[in-house]
């Protein structure tokens, strides 16, 4: 990441994501409900309401990125919170509770929406955020899809965006509008297309864009995706990325490697392990975290086409399935080996990572391993443990290119 | 006495299979030629697989193997969960025909995946519960669901899940838990008499012993404990204990509150009352009836509810059993019991109860600081008591 010019539209970006926010305080002020979402639900319904969704996963991203979890997860622990659990829902209790906000307070919701496709511990956070701050609670359930998707799951699935809509419509007074919904799936699936180009771009020799980069612009496609904003955003970017191309402008100077990194960054860490990658000339390349907002939309059938996007996300797949992308994504992008991350803060993602890593090279011949950390947590971080097994790693793929670089 | 010995008799029954279950189901599986399911806990229907001509087999706070799970899945694990892949590495779950692992929280959810990969069963499902439980969606889902597990259990067995099959075993099973109530009544109405180690264990044997068997033995206990509820004292000055957690192992714990005089009135575990409480309806659609017990159960962390909410539930729990405090046992890394826990002991707390929490690991504990803490916890209850 050293030496390259800054993206011009990094500053759009910062300019963005503080309106983003200022609309939150406004929204309150015009007495438009605040809804707290969650990464993977189908925002799109609550833009289509005319609605400020809020992302309490963004406040903790923030808070791991500027290394104030622990500050924030005691005072969760001073509640009774055990540090077991996820350090996002740490930082959004503990917020919640405390005195000092040391990256503005997290925004007071008026209802909780969250789907559970991502995991467990979001139901059970908000759960708690929807008592402590005595505003409705609601649940989309995505049971597991174990290998092909289900009628029975979707039919679920859209039954319960339809329960969802009774309950905006019963909440807010306002009749929900399917033609509104369809245009910001539109919006939404534009805005998702040009995000996967975007990643897409990581799979050049060298590349201008990698991880570390799509962790940085990610933002406004989690936030804002179903907004035309989103849409100019990544033009923008793409737009620019292109220009870097025509330039030669690449993300890392002397890119030998590319690699594939399971699955969300060590926010706390982000700059460290950029470097690490860098001064190793490894660009890392591609993640399924960052392709987790790569959906696509079909605004024709929006009920289905929203239960068909939201449900059949990697995470609520099945073992095998998981596997398959995982190899999908390393032989699109040409990886030349791939790094696992077993995050304490998040049981879905790593359990089953030790014997994926082996399936996984066993049927790539990609060499691997898992390092243990915590995405928010530096107090679950062991630097020399992690170091030591980086190191080991690159030797081998050092060896195994005997230095020449990738063919 | 002759009625204390017949009384020993039948609990000794109980004891021996639970001291080991996988050679007590085994040699059950050997001598009468069926075949064995294993479930995990929690919420699995049972009747379902009753209905298939297999036994259901709870595998549930085996102790012992936790190292065998280290290289497939994390130390942050529950020990529960990573016991009973232990005991699969170990080969000691090879006799099995089948397993239901159902989905309750993040880790049963990732379970099965490596489960599957490491040491394959002939058949594996997972049971997709749905995880709201209020709307009516989730009826109508879980209907379904328990169709798809219905088929898949015919495929297993070979053998067609009638409705008429499955309202015998729903009556069958609905049976043992009207028993295993009547049981805890006698219980709480004879604190302390045949103590919490014991009934516990009877409860846990459910989950082991073919359910016609323990009907029996349910019988037989129940007619004996009958004849001597006139003549016994009920024992004075004991404290009356609401638990509360998802299970209620290490079964070590029972026998420190057996020691120090402490009762359990009531819990909410799913290896307790969870277990036994509710019924299905033996009438109409078998299915919809298995679905609607579920749907309808008593509160518990993994299935948030808001019909029934599971910290005023708590709070009433502990006021109706007039108890003088409440234990949390939560298996240390349960992120449910987790999330739970702080509105959980303000609830009980401001209704005047006082409380403590312990993490527990369904083995490897260290009990001797166990002890010393809940040992601590009901003297100042006991003090608060006599104040």
């Amino acid at each position: 990441m050293t030496g390259r010019p800054p993206f011009v539209t990094a500053d759009l970006l910062k300019k963005m994501m503080a309106d983003y926010y200022a609309r939150g305080n406004e929204a309150r002020q015009r007495g438009v409900p605040v809804v707290w979402v969650t990464a993977v639900f189908p925002v799109e319904v609550v833009y289509a309401a005319g609605l400020f969704p809020y992302y309490p996963e963004n406040f903790g991203a923030m808070a791991a990125a500027r290394k104030v979890t622990d500050q924030l997860s005691r005072a969760a622990e001073a509640q009774g919170y055990s540090f077991d659990l996820c350090g996002y829902a740490r930082c959004g209790l503990g917020d919640a509770y405390a005195s000092e906000h040391p990256v503005g307070a997290i925004e007071k919701p008026d209802m909780v929406f969250c789907c559970n496709t991502q995991c467990g511990s979001l139901p059970k956070w908000f759960e708690a955020a929807g008592r402590f701050y005595q505003v409705p609670f609601f649940l989309l359930d995505s049971p597991m899809i174990q290998s092909t998707p289900t009628t029975l799951g979707r039919l679920y699935f859209i039954e319960q965006l339809k329960e969802l809509i009774d309950f905006l419509e019963i909440r807010t007074g306002q009749t929900f509008d399917l033609d509104r919904l369809a245009e910001v799936m539109a919006l939404s699936g534009e805005a998702c297309r040009l995000w996967n180009s975007i990643l897409d771009m990581a799979a050049l020799s060298p590349a201008p864009f990698g991880f570390f980069d799509a962790c940085y612009h990610m933002a406004p496609i989690v936030t804002l995706r179903g907004t035309r904003e989103a849409v100019e955003y990544y033009r923008a970017l793409k737009g620019e990325l292109e220009e870097r191309v025509a330039k030669g402008i690449p993300a890392i100077s002397g890119e030998r490697f590319k690699i594939y990194w399971d699955h969300i960054p060590v926010w706390p860490k982000l700059r460290w392990f950029a470097d690490y990658f860098a001064s190793r000339g490894a660009l890392v390349a591609v993640s399924q975290y960052t392709h987790s907002w790569a959906w696509s939309f079909d605004p024709s059938r929006t009920l289905e086409s929203l239960a068909e996007n939201y449900t059949e996300a990697f995470i609520n797949r099945g073992f095998e399935q998981r596997v398959q992308m995982k190899i999908d994504f390393m032989r699109k992008y040409k990886v030349d080996g791939f790094i696992f991350f077993s995050n304490r803060s998040c049981k879905p993602n790593s359990f089953g990572l030790y014997d994926k890593r082996n399936v996984v090279s066993r049927r790539t011949g990609l060499p691997g391993i898992v390092i243990e950390a915590d995405m928010s947590d530096l107090r679950f971080f062991a630097e020399d443990q992690v170091k030591g097994k980086l190191d080991v790693f690159f030797h081998q793929l050092e060896q195994r290119i005997g230095g020449a670089g990738r063919q | 006495m002759a009625v204390n010995q017949y009384l020993g008799e039948v609990l000794h029954r109980f004891d021996k299979v639970l001291e080991d279950p996988l050679e007590f189901i085994q040699q059950y599986k050997t001598e009468n030629r069926v075949k064995v399911i294993g479930w995990l806990p929690a919420d699995v229907p049972e009747e379902l697989i009753h209905a298939s001509g297999a036994i259901p087999f709870g595998i549930i706070g085996h102790s012992g193997g936790y190292s065998w799970a280290d290289a497939h899945l994390q130390t942050w694990a529950c020990s529960l969960v990573r016991g009973s892949l232990g005991l699969a590495l170990q080969g000691k779950l090879a006799f099995l025909d089948g397993l239901i692992i159902p989905h309750i929280c993040d880790t049963t959810r990732n379970l099965g995946g490596i489960w599957k990969h490491v040491r394959p069963l002939p058949w594996m499902e997972n049971y997709l519960l749905p995880r709201q439980v209020d709307r009516p969606s989730a009826r109508t889902y879980l209907t379904g669901e328990l169709g798809r597990l219905k088929a898949r259990l015919e495929q297993c067995t070979g053998r067609e899940i009638t409705a008429r099959k499955l309202q015998e075993s729903i009556a069958l099973f609905n049976q043992n838990r009207v028993l295993l109530r009547r049981l805890w009544q006698w219980h709480v109405s004879h604190p302390g008499v045949i103590g919490n180690r014991v009934i516990y264990n009877i409860i846990k044997s459910a989950m082991v012993i073919p359910r016609e068997e323990h009907n029996q033995l349910l019988m037989q206990l129940l007619e004996t404990l009958d004849h001597m509820a006139g003549g016994e004292e009920v024992e004075e000055g004991c404290l009356r204990l609401v638990l509360s957690g998802k299970v209620w192992d290490p079964p070590e714990i029972m026998n420190i509150l057996d020691k120090h005089g402490a009762v359990v009135m009531a819990d909410d575990f799913t290896t307790g009352q969870r277990y036994l409480a509710g019924d299905a309806a033996e009438t109409g659609d078998p299915m919809e009836a298995l679905a609607l017990r579920q749907i309808n159960r008593i509160p518990f962390a993994c299935f948030p509810t808001a019909r029934y909410d599971r910290r005023s539930f708590l709070a009433e729990l502990a006021g109706k059993n007039r108890a003088h405090g409440v234990l949390f046992l939560h298996l240390k890394y349960c992120e449910p019991e987790n999330f739970d826990y702080p509105d959980m002991r303000a609830a009980v707390e401001s209704a005047g109860f006082p409380s403590l929490r312990v993490e527990t690991d369904v083995g490897n504990l260290s009990l001797g600081q166990l002890e010393t803490r809940i040992e601590a916890f009901l003297e100042m209850l006991r003090g608060r008591g006599t104040e």
